[in-house]
């Protein structure tokens, strides 16, 4: 056994640490969930004011955001970096200390936000020293990355590198004018403020979370299926477009709120335009997949890394339908929204994190520790997700057509009951998916704690990129 | 082509555009002056804001009335105006509960403490949680805040809610019957005399019991005496209905006041959240649990009877039953009443001048 370090500098432990720590802060933040859509159910199962629904609403949002996504991401993307550069990390140091404050800044978050601190902005709770801490990482990662792209062995870059320094440098500009951060209150004042929030807490999926999901596609789904990529020029069209638009798009949800009406028209615009990087992106991804589908039930990895694009697809067509205003008189204000996210969130972020979580690790240490569990994990969560859409676009169909009706919204709450009892019974699944998860990943880690420094050795040498560009 | 240096500052550049587009150019051009109905807020509202924002009730409750909602509390679409002060705003994206943009003034102060202290003492079916954590004195920011929105809109409703609560305790003090009194006097005659036009069939008394428990229960009590359990946070308290059975009352004066609510006392307005029938239905439920004595249920002969139920004066308007009657050989509906032609009939052509 090797004792822990606080910093540990071995190759590889900034990525392992990354992805363990969004392991742990997955399970950490269903569990706010399930919490969560229980109060819904029985409103009074707590009384104690640190875990009434309203409190753990945005600790269950920015722990799956901020721990989750962003950490588990993080990790695999640095992982894929070293893979795809052919170096090592350039400071693994710096990278430790990025992955305890980012740690620290969650922990502060759930503090915070249980005590009743918060910036009331969606996606954007954090009060601001904390905002302020993960500024700090955010700068300190994309340093780390830049200074490793420079000493690449490789010297074209492969386009999840795109999607990583795209994503870091968009990540920057967009946190600190979302979080209004020269204000320490995060706030400006009225509409102004509504449409700086909303650039915001679209942008944090469309230049975070999306753009690291997107590039592990890109490394995972031709080397899982052991295909060269489809077409570059449809990695262009995928690549450019997609961050013109998406930073645009953020007043779709301020369509019937008085914005000015040009600001929503660039808005609706650009959600409709969207369309084009996201279809040229699944092609890509889909056609590189050709001849290989039987990868698929064979491969973990490739498993939730597939899935995920198949709910990619369908929270991006989504998300286009529901910024037009006339399917929005429906939809705005009623669960469909809450489906929406938990879509794009879990169905295609976090089944991609997932998947290139075990991905890594997997190559990092020889094998999953158990590959059973690990797709017992993937069944739970699919059956989760789906019924998840299900209940929610159920429920929200409900609530926007009885209102449309002119029933007040506090006589279709007992409609949707079924429904809400239905969503808290289905997160049971991603709990134990999430628990699951972080078992057999802490397990394949202690896996390799066993083993020797030349198994390791050998483990290395296996990693080779395994796409070329064509 | 794609070094990271071209990628890092092609976003870069991207990002800054559209931040200018999306971002600076709405800051520049956004309204400075409040609109029609706005006012700045009192400290004491801003320190229920701060509860209001702490307490994450945004995670439930949207602040803004679009032009697609109906009801009779979004009369009035949100303006841009409206929000000059705001910070952080506080729109929302999710109705799980109801709208407050224009909440203040809607409900008594006192219907305020017991729907905070649990929501169900006020709205039975509510899945809000319980806020009787709060102390006296936020209970009163926070009720001061949530009175202030709709701003002079609410300030001209509270002050209808403050002017009739003090006539209200008065008339209270009095005692139950000239309470009663009171209150039947303050209703339009025309309502006063009117019966319930539904007859108290089983099915109708079911159906005002479910609104009833719904609806009404946790004031009024299980047994109409106005000792529900949130009885003790209101002042005047919810109203017996057993006094009646030594008053003169009719189906129409319940009508009038669960459709209109008592300004002034806990008792809102029902007429957003229920639909005539369904009022009709716990009107009766009322007078046939807790009142029992005369039922004026569909006592009025008010000339053609409904098709669906019995007639008012049994023989008098209903035809005896004589089976079903087919019609003659050859007769269409329309030619029967000499209506609803099916066709219309052509025009003559009328030659065009010139």
């Amino acid at each position: 056994m090797n004792r822990f370090k606080f910093i540990d500098t071995s190759p590889g432990a900034t990525a392992r640490r990354f992805i363990m720590s969004g392991a742990w802060w997955f399970l950490t933040a269903v569990v706010y969930g399930l919490t969560a859509a229980t109060e819904l159910v029985s409103p009074e199962l707590v009384k104690t004011r640190y875990l009434l629904f309203p409190r753990i609403r945005p600790i269950h949002v920015n722990t799956n955001v901020f721990g989750f996504l962003s950490m588990l991401l993080i990790g695999a993307m640095l992982y894929a970096l070293c893979r795809l550069c052919r170096t090592e990390l350039y400071s693994e140091r710096l990278g430790n200390w990025t992955m305890w404050l980012w740690n620290l800044s969650v922990v502060l978050g759930i503090f915070t936000l249980a005590a009743g601190y918060t910036q009331s902005h969606e996606y954007a709770e954090y009060v601001w020293p904390i905002d302020l801490i993960i500024m700090a990482c955010l700068l300190m990662l994309t340093w780390n990355v830049l200074q490793t792209l420079r000493r690449r062995k490789q010297h074209l870059i492969y386009v999840t590198m795109w999607y990583l320094i795209g994503g870091l440098a968009a990540t920057c500009i967009v946190y600190f004018l979302g979080n209004v951060m020269w204000r320490p209150s995060g706030a400006l004042y009225g509409m102004v403020d509504a449409e700086w929030s909303w650039f915001y807490a679209h942008n944090i999926f469309g230049t975070w979370i999306t753009p690291l999901a997107l590039g592990l596609c890109y490394f995972w789904i031709p080397r899982e299926s052991d295909q060269p990529l489809y077409s570059h020029t449809l990695s262009l069209i995928g690549f450019w477009p997609y961050f013109a638009f998406y930073l645009q798009v953020g007043t779709h949800h301020l369509i019937e709120a008085p914005a000015p009406a040009w600001l929503k028209f660039v808005a609706e615009i650009n959600s409709v335009g969207l369309l084009i990087p996201v279809f040229a992106f699944l092609t890509n991804q889909w056609m590189t997949l050709r001849g290989k589908w039987w990868r698929i039930p064979d491969s973990v990895v490739l498993r939730f890394v597939f899935a995920g694009t198949v709910f990619y697809f369908f929270t991006s067509v989504e998300g286009t339908l529901l910024s037009l205003p006339s399917v929005q008189r429906i939809t705005h204000f009623t669960n469909v929204v809450v489906g929406h996210s938990h879509l794009g969130l879990l169905g295609f972020a976090g089944f991609i994190a997932c998947g290139a979580g075990y991905g890594a690790l997997r190559e990092m240490y020889g094998e999953i520790w158990s590959e059973r569990l690990a797709s017992l994990q993937y069944w739970l969560m699919l059956i989760g997700m789906v019924g998840f859409t299900i209940v929610l676009d159920d429920a929200g169909f409900i609530q926007g057509n009885a209102w449309r009706n002119g029933e007040v919204v506090y006589r279709v709450l007992p409609e949707i009951m079924n429904d809400y009892i239905m969503r808290a019974m289905l997160g049971c699944f991603i709990v134990v998916g999430a628990a699951i998860q972080l078992y057999n990943y802490w397990r394949t880690v202690q896996l390799h704690k066993e083993r020797s420094a030349q198994e390791l050795a050998l483990a290395s040498d296996y990693i080779e990129p395994a796409m070329e560009a064509r | 082509m794609a070094t990271p240096r071209t990628v890092a500052l092609g976003i870069a550049i991207i990002a800054t555009c559209t931040s200018s587009v999306v971002l600076f150019l709405p800051a520049i051009t956004a309204p400075i002056h409040g609109s029609a109905t706005y006012r700045p807020r009192t400290p004491l509202e801003n320190a229920g804001r701060s509860l209001y924002v702490a307490n994450g009730c945004i995670g439930c409750h949207s602040q803004y009335i679009r032009p697609s909602d109906w009801t009779y509390t979004h009369m009035r679409v949100s303006q841009a105006g409206d929000y000059i002060e705001d910070s952080p705003h506080l729109l929302g994206s999710e109705r799980t509960g109801p709208d407050l943009a224009q909440e203040g003034g809607m409900h008594s102060d006192d219907w305020h403490v017991a729907h905070f202290t649990d929501p169900r003492y006020t709205r039975p079916v509510s899945i809000m949680p319980d806020f009787a954590f709060l102390n006296d004195q936020q209970m009163t920011e926070l009720i001061a805040f949530i009175q202030s929105l709709g701003d002079k809109l609410a300030d001209q409703r509270m002050a209808r809610q403050r002017y009739w609560k003090q006539k209200l305790i008065a008339a209270y003090a009095k005692g139950e019957d000239d309470n009663v009194q009171y209150l039947n006097a303050h209703v339009p005659p025309q309502w006063r005399d009117m019966p319930n036009p539904y007859p108290p069939t089983p099915e109708e008394l079911a159906r005002g019991e479910f609104v009833y428990q719904q609806e009404c229960i946790y004031c009024h009590g299980e047994v109409g005496d106005g000792n529900g359990p949130a009885a003790r946070y209101l002042h005047p308290k919810p109203f017996n209905f057993t006094l009646l059975k030594r008053q003169p009352w009719s189906g129409g004066l319940l009508y009038y006041q669960i459709m209109n609510g008592i300004t002034g006392s806990a008792m809102p307005f029902f007429k957003d959240d229920l639909e005539s029938a369904k009022i009709w239905a716990v009107s009766n439920y009322i007078a046939v649990e807790f009142i029992g004595e005369h039922i004026d249920s569909n006592a009025a002969d008010s000339g053609i009877d409904a098709a669906l139920e019995p007639a008012r004066k049994p023989g008098l308007t209903m035809p005896p039953y004589e089976g079903p009657i087919p019609l003659p050989t050859g007769v269409t509906i329309q030619k029967l009443y000499q209506c609803c032609p099916r066709t219309q009939p052509k025009e003559p052509k009328t030659p065009c001048c010139g």
